[in-house]
């Protein structure tokens, strides 16, 4: 019995110091000087850019980043938040602007930035109109991970076989619709009723018919039920009628949609050339770009749908110091212009020099003062309200005659989370 | 014609349990070394620390969760800071909820469907090929889809089934109606669509499982049946169908289960939608929590759906012991 007894005793001994050991060599991994960070992204597709960046990174401040891509959004949202529960935190991580990150700001979980931008604005580096959008109680937090403006991708093999050139007013747009059906093509891409993006077209009607409403909407001022908005949707429901839409329930990439000629048109963010890129295809060449014409002539600005989406790091992220020096580096022109010029798409850094000319040419056109930038829904509408919105505007793609049925599934939403702040 | 069940699990059940008490006992099988009386005093003080890692596993991966989601669900919380205890409003909610209500009606149409079409049309494809010549090579072709997985399945088929899609092709092709018809756009229709996805890959394996219980009969009370000339419906009816209960039973139960559970072939083939109009039970459940991050709403969903499946299951095997033991 008795040897029996101390192998016992020494299986447990061992045991408790292999547990010892390994508690000690996690402390280790999360403290220290780190010389390589993790980024934690929903852009799973976006690896190789991101690989681009850390090794220039690693050239410029000696601190290398590696990507951990999801491309799940749900999975991923519940990952970060269950990092500021638990010791396994990330370095640096993606989110998006408004109501999600005011939400993560207020739990004291994200570290401020407030000096990276107030020396970024002084150089230039940063403008002070990006910075209210990162700006909560006065302090801002993360930097912008990218900047982007929506607008119609346009098939401009399409356009040229038709004679067709990009329109300057809704009219045009309309005729041009008008043109492309009776051609037996199809003037304009839906979204997937599975996709994050149902509420494109929504946004983009009312920021051209009443941008004020559109405002109020994100800020619970309006109801979903105005007729302002409820006019939107029987217009959006015309358009759907006229059959100017792709069917919504294929599956297919937008892009790939787009590359087929299945659809001639795409409404999306200057973000999608990353996508055309890795396709293929050629700004200029194979497809153009135009800013949408508002719906309503009269007002004085064209409404331009604008996104931003942040780079954070945690108050309690492993090397606090380590992440703070890699988001200072990020916002710094050789970084950006890396950024901006692999994938295709514009900078939030105004003194990045664009490499592709069309491209370059948007970015002057949008700040050159005739638009009125309007914030994404996606950003402006809060999580709860948006979660409703994007489940109803699906359901509405595939039947248009429920326009009021889903306002109203809204709008019920939209007063339970402003009932909980307070309005 | 009556044949009687032969009760086949008893004597072996009885003499098992003979042999327990008689090894317990002193009058059994001669206790070796090891089991001297003073070992027997060790292990008796030492039989929890012995069983503790296995019941610790248990309550820490399985009870705690489910009495943590319980709690949950009587609060209001979004994954950040702290819950916030709301009493019973979450689920005065949930009959409130037109979603859920949507959800409850598929996750119905989930339980009927499957019990019916891939444990039915299972056990027909089964009786028919069952005895016959070349009956394997007929019984194959079913079996072969359930070397998918469910992700995989509904992945290929969410593209068969999309507007314009193959199936659209092929129906227009033949020149058969539903050409133009969106398999996965309206509600209930697109569940209807699932289903038959689910039933093409389910039904081989409870074949398979009807299969084995069928060659596990004893074949005195089928000859017997035969010689007083029984065959075809009637066979089946008196003979094949009463001594096939057990296994029955075992399919059914797990179909009821699985079918309650749906969740991986409705998120990847519509997400629920599209307007929620395809949501299950376990699909309303993981959307509350992980895409409205409304966990205390979304623990609700879990209660309710894990009590459904408790009573469901309990009400079925009780009725079906039930009914064996008479």
């Amino acid at each position: 019995m008795m040897p029996s007894m101390r192998l016992r005793v020494t299986a447990l001994a061992t045991g408790a110091a292999m547990l010892a050991l390994a508690s000690c060599s996690s402390g280790n991994d999360s403290g220290g000087s780190k010389s390589e960070l993790k980024l934690y992204n929903d852009k799973g597709a976006w690896s190789q850019f991101f690989d681009q960046m850390g090794a220039q990174s690693k050239t410029e401040i000696g601190l290398g980043m590696k990507p951990v891509g999801y491309t799940d959004e749900p999975t991923y949202t519940a990952f970060i938040k269950a990092s500021f529960r638990t010791k396994v935190k990330p370095d640096l991580f993606t989110w998006s602007t408004g109501g999600r990150l005011t939400e993560i700001v207020k739990q004291k979980q994200v570290a401020d930035t407030t000096d990276i931008w107030q020396a970024a604005i002084k150089s230039g580096d940063l403008s002070a109109d990006l910075a209210k959008y990162y700006t909560i109680d006065g302090k801002q937090y993360c930097v912008p991970l990218n900047t982007a403006y929506w607008g119609m991708f346009y098939n401009k093999k399409m356009f040229a076989k038709y004679k067709l050139k990009p329109p300057a007013t809704w009219a045009e747009l309309e005729n041009l619709a008008r043109t492309l059906k009776s051609k037996g093509e199809t003037p304009f891409n839906h979204t997937t009723p599975t996709s994050l993006f149902s509420f494109v077209w929504f946004e983009q009607l009312l920021v051209g018919t009443n941008p004020d409403l559109y405002e109020k909407l994100g800020t619970g001022q309006a109801s979903y039920t105005d007729p302002g908005v409820v006019d939107v949707m029987k217009r959006w429901k015309t358009m759907i009628d006229a059959g100017w839409f792709s069917n919504p329930g294929d599956k297919a990439d937008p892009a790939d949609h787009f590359k087929s000629g299945k659809a001639a048109m795409v409404s999306s963010g200057t973000w999608f050339n990353t996508s055309m890129t890795q396709r293929q295809l050629k700004l200029g060449e194979d497809y153009g770009f135009f800013f949408i014409p508002n719906v309503n002539p009269s007002l004085p600005k064209t409404s331009l749908v604008f996104e931003s989406g942040p780079l954070c790091s945690l108050t309690k992220a492993p090397d606090p110091a380590a992440s703070t020096k890699f988001l200072k580096w990020w916002v710094t022109p050789a970084a950006q212009e890396k950024w901006a010029n692999s994938r295709g798409d514009v900078s939030g850094n105004p003194r990045v020099k664009i490499a592709q000319p069309e491209l370059s040419k948007i970015t002057k056109e949008a700040a050159g003062g005739e638009y009125r930038l309007m914030q994404r829904y996606f950003e402006a509408a809060p999580a709860p309200v948006l979660t409703a919105a994007l489940d109803g505007l699906s359901g509405f793609t595939v039947k248009p005659d429920t326009y009021m049925k889903v306002l109203e599934t809204i709008q019920k939403a939209n007063e339970q989370y402003w009932k909980t702040q307070g309005n | 014609m009556t044949v009687r069940q032969q009760p086949a699990t008893s004597p072996s059940r009885t003499s098992a349990a003979r042999t327990e008490r008689r090894g317990a006992g002193s009058g059994g099988r001669r206790p070796g070394p090891h089991r001297s009386g003073g070992s027997y005093a060790l292990f008796g003080r030492l039989r929890y620390a012995y069983v503790s890692p296995a019941l610790l596993l248990v309550a820490v991966l399985l009870y705690l969760p489910f009495v943590w989601t319980a709690w949950l669900s009587l609060t209001r919380y979004d994954g950040l800071g702290s819950p916030e205890f709301i009493g019973l409003d979450n689920y005065t909610r949930l009959f409130q909820d037109e979603a859920l209500i949507t959800s409850i009606r598929n996750t119905l149409l989930w339980v009927a469907g499957t019990t019916v079409l891939p444990v039915g049309l299972g056990l027909l494809v089964a009786v028919l090929s069952y005895d016959i010549k070349g009956g394997p090579w007929f019984r194959l072709p079913f079996l072969l889809p359930y070397a998918m997985s469910g992700a995989g399945l509904a992945l290929v088929w969410g593209f068969i089934l999309q507007p314009e899609g193959v199936a659209n092709q092929a129906l227009s092709f033949f020149g058969m109606p539903g050409g133009d018809m969106s398999f996965l756009n309206d509600g209930p229709e697109n569940t209807f669509a699932m289903l038959a996805v689910w039933t093409w890959q389910q039904l081989g394996v409870n074949m398979l499982l009807f299969v084995v219980g069928l060659q596990s009969i004893p074949r005195a009370p089928i000859e017997a049946a035969r010689i007083d000339g029984a065959s075809g419906w009637r066979l089946f009816r008196h003979v094949l169908w009463p001594l096939m209960r057990p296994l029955t039973t075992v399919v059914v139960g797990l179909a009821l289960v699985a079918s309650l559970k749906t969740f991986d072939i409705v998120w990847v083939m519509t997400q629920g939608g599209p307007g929620r109009t395809s949501e299950t039970l376990a699909v309303t459940m993981y959307r509350d929590v992980f895409v409205a991050d409304e966990y205390g709403y979304g623990s609700a969903v879990a209660v309710l759906l894990t009590t459904v499946t408790g009573l469901a299951s309990y009400a079925y095997m009780r009725r079906q012991i039930g009914k064996e033991d008479h």
